[in-house]
């Protein structure tokens, strides 16, 4: 399927303009040539550009910053450290924890509501500290522009530049005390003297000595890789399957103010991410002051009290498996969630505007409606994604190639 | 010919050098600035609090506004309309975005004296197609496809104080219209709200080498007056399926845009 871009209409260009854009065109040609600084000569390391096809329907801009450019060896090396236990420092086997420890494919890297030892979903660092909110998923993060965990803290818009993308995540893992709990220099330094690395190193950097900074830009670029785009509704946007009739049914209720009223949040046709990556007070509670203030909500990032108790809308695709719901996972199911949207809305002055269904404390689902909304979310499922064994852990480790 | 072009590519090589120049300034002499501003009642927007009162009496407050326009169209004194239609010929513009509240225009526009501006309230039939923006935040503005497609031509929200003195949501938000046989399913057609606004008071001339700015300013309380006075204890929060209270917003429409012409020699820095 073709995609449609604005047709610009060239009825009111005169022949003059033409010329000049000719001439503008040439122009900014030799200018750019003419004052194209020389690259500095760099020996024989070279690393493969590694392309992100863009899905039928998906923003165009991505979010990688200047100094980390995609590269096939950077993505391999991510790969590997992001499931390599030796990353929090320690080689011990009871107390290694890796990014996959928490983040399981399967789960649309969420640790999901079985996880045998976060027993409800609820994770926990190597310590036993709990984590302060629940999961996120790690689903088409490339297209996040807007701040990464639920308050949206890591973002281009903070002004501690240690904290503003996917890269500074690992760092902050790292030494997190609900997480791994360690130091970077230990994590530099076992990964340094593991065997395969430094050559690993050499081939996405350039430079065999591991920096905890490369580390971030590696795994960083393994996350923008982990793209879900083949859900049976991203088949029938691109005209490829049809959807049954529930699942069409739940798909208009998604996207109607009078059905369900989902889309202004978590998207829909326009907006195939199934979220805005902002951040909304979505009427779960009415008291944010004083015991129920939560120093992570969207309000200590920003100040403004419209923000008060506003976290991230989350993505909807692969739901079924990111339980427990909201950030605080106070909902183990999905039906849970929708009886929520649908009759359990609490009014306080910070909910967001888009809850205008707050009057009737919900959007008022039958259950029938309830059924057909929850088959159009599951249409949502991607099991390539799931299970697509480049997202998986490799087999070896680089000591035991 | 050929030669006094290949003149003029060295000379303006030479004169420009490695400068790094907004694209197209070297042959666009003329740039037109338009800025957007939020008044309401004759007083710059205050969000967030309930300050305002409408026409019907409702109390209420403004959080956010998004919205497009288009077809941006300066027409001279003898009638000779000039469409701007620059690649970024429909523009956003978003209370919380100052970048989209300012819009350079880098087209050729001919120097002279211009009677006035106008342009389209959102995006007309032929333009409005679904998947034309793919990227934030213009993408965000999509009307369900289901509901007509497209993109909504604005979303203004905000909350009012409810007959029973609760502060409740509204989303005033204007786009495709549809008629329904069995509301609210059973959708037989569709009703195109976009609508052209002139510009009272407009009229700017643009000297040789000149630039120009024009503010666009929306005066929202007449968004819910003139000729019909809206309220929202009538209509409620949500009016996306409800073309009725679409064409009463639409028909307010007509007056709420006023400009500022900025005096020849004081344009706003950004
Ligand atoms: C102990 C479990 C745990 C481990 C280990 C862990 N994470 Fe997370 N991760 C979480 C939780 C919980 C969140 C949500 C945190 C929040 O926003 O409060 C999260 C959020 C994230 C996000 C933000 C996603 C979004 O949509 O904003 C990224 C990216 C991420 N983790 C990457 C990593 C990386 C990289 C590592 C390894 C260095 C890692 N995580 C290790 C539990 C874990
Ligand atoms: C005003 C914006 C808004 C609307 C409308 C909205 N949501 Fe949400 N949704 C959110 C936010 C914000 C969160 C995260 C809140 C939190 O964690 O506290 C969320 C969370 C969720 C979650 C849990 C996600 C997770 O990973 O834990 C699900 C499921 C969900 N919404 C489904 C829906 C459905 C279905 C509808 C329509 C009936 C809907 N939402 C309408 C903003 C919205």
């Amino acid at each position: 399927m073709q995609q449609r871009i604005p047709s610009g209409s060239l009825k009111s260009t005169k022949p003059g303009a033409i010329i000049s854009l000719i001439f503008s065109l040439l122009l900014g040609f030799v200018l750019l040539h003419g004052c194209k600084k020389e690259e500095p000569s760099t020996p024989e390391w070279h690393a493969t550009p590694y392309e992100i096809d863009i899905p039928y329907g998906f923003p165009t801009n991505l979010n990688i910053p200047e100094d980390n450019p995609m590269t096939v060896e950077g993505v391999a090396l991510g790969r590997y450290l992001f499931y390599d236990g030796r990353i929090s420092g320690r080689s011990d086997p009871d107390s290694m924890m890796s990014c996959g420890t928490c983040h399981i494919q399967a789960n649309s890297f969420e640790c999901g509501i079985n996880h045998p030892k976060y027993f409800g979903g609820f994770p926990f660092g190597v310590t036993g500290k709990p984590t302060p909110h629940v999961m996120l998923p790690l689903v088409n993060l490339v297209w996040n522009s807007s701040g990464y965990l639920w308050n949206g803290l890591v973002s281009n818009a903070n002004s501690n530049p240690a904290y503003r993308n996917i890269e500074d995540l690992v760092w902050m893992g790292i030494v997190a005390e609900h997480e791994m709990d360690s130091d970077t220099n230990l994590s530099k330094q076992l990964i340094q003297n593991t065997s395969g690395y430094p050559e690993l190193f050499y081939k996405a950097f350039g430079s065999e000595t591991v920096t905890v900074k490369n580390m971030g830009r590696a795994i960083a670029q393994f996350i923008r890789t982990l793209i879900s785009a083949n859900s049976r509704f991203d088949k029938y946007l691109r005209g490829e399957v049809q959807l049954t009739p529930a699942e069409i049914q739940g798909f208009i209720l998604f996207t109607t103010e009078e059905g369900a009223d989902c889309f202004h949040c978590h998207g829909g046709d326009g907006n195939p991410l199934f979220t805005t990556h902002l951040f909304y007070n979505n009427g779960k509670d009415s008291l944010f002051t004083g015991p129920w203030e939560d120093p992570r909500d969207r309000y200590h990032i920003t100040g403004d009290p419209m923000d008060l108790g506003a976290y991230k809308a989350t993505t909807l695709r692969n739901i079924a498996v990111t339980g427990p719901y909201m950030h605080d996972g106070r909902f183990a199911t999905l039906d849970e969630v929708i009886e929520f949207y649908s009759h359990h809305l609490v009014w306080s002055p910070y909910i967001d505007p888009l809850m205008h269904h707050i009057a009737d404390n919900g959007v008022q689902l039958t259950p029938a409606e309830k059924e057909q909304l929850k088959a159009f979310i599951a249409a949502l499922h991607d099991e390539e994604f799931l299970t697509n064994p480049d997202f998986g852990p490799p087999d070896k480790f680089p000591d035991e190639e | 010919m050929r030669s006094t072009i290949f003149f003029l590519l060295v000379t303006i090589l030479f004169n420009t050098g490695c400068r790094k120049d907004p694209p197209g300034e070297t042959v666009s002499t003329q740039k037109l600035i338009l800025t957007f501003d939020f008044m309401i009642d004759g007083n710059p927007l205050q969000r967030d609090t309930l300050l305002y009162m409408n026409e019907a009496g409702n109390q209420y407050m403004v959080n956010e506004i998004q919205y497009f326009i288009s077809d941006v169209v300066l027409h001279r004194p003898n009638g000779d309309p000039v469409l701007l239609d620059a690649w970024t010929a429909i523009h956003y513009i978003d209370s919380d975005l100052p970048d989209t509240r300012r819009w350079e225009v880098y087209d050729t526009i001919p120097a002279g004296s211009y009677d006035s501006v106008s342009f389209t309230f959102g995006i007309n039939e032929a333009k409005n197609q679904s998947l034309m923006f793919l990227n934030p935040p213009e993408s965000f503005m999509f009307w369900p496809e289901y509901l007509g497609g497209g993109y909504h031509y604005m979303k203004l929200n905000g909350k009012w104080l409810d007959t029973n003195s609760v502060v409740q949501p509204f989303d005033f938000h204007l786009g495709i219209g549809q008629i329904y046989a069995h509301y609210p399913d059973s959708i037989i057609g569709f009703v195109q709200n976009y609508f052209t606004v002139s510009l009272p008071n407009s009229a700017f001339s643009l000297p040789a080498n000149g630039q120009q700015q024009i503010t666009i300013v929306m005066n929202i309380e007449n968004w819910f007056r003139n000729p019909n006075t809206f309220d929202f204890n009538h209509w409620g929060g949500d009016i996306m399926q409800n073309q009725e209270a679409m064409r009463l917003g639409c028909e307010n429409g007509h007056d709420v845009f006023t400009s500022i012409v900025a005096k020849q020699g004081s344009i706003e820095q950004k």
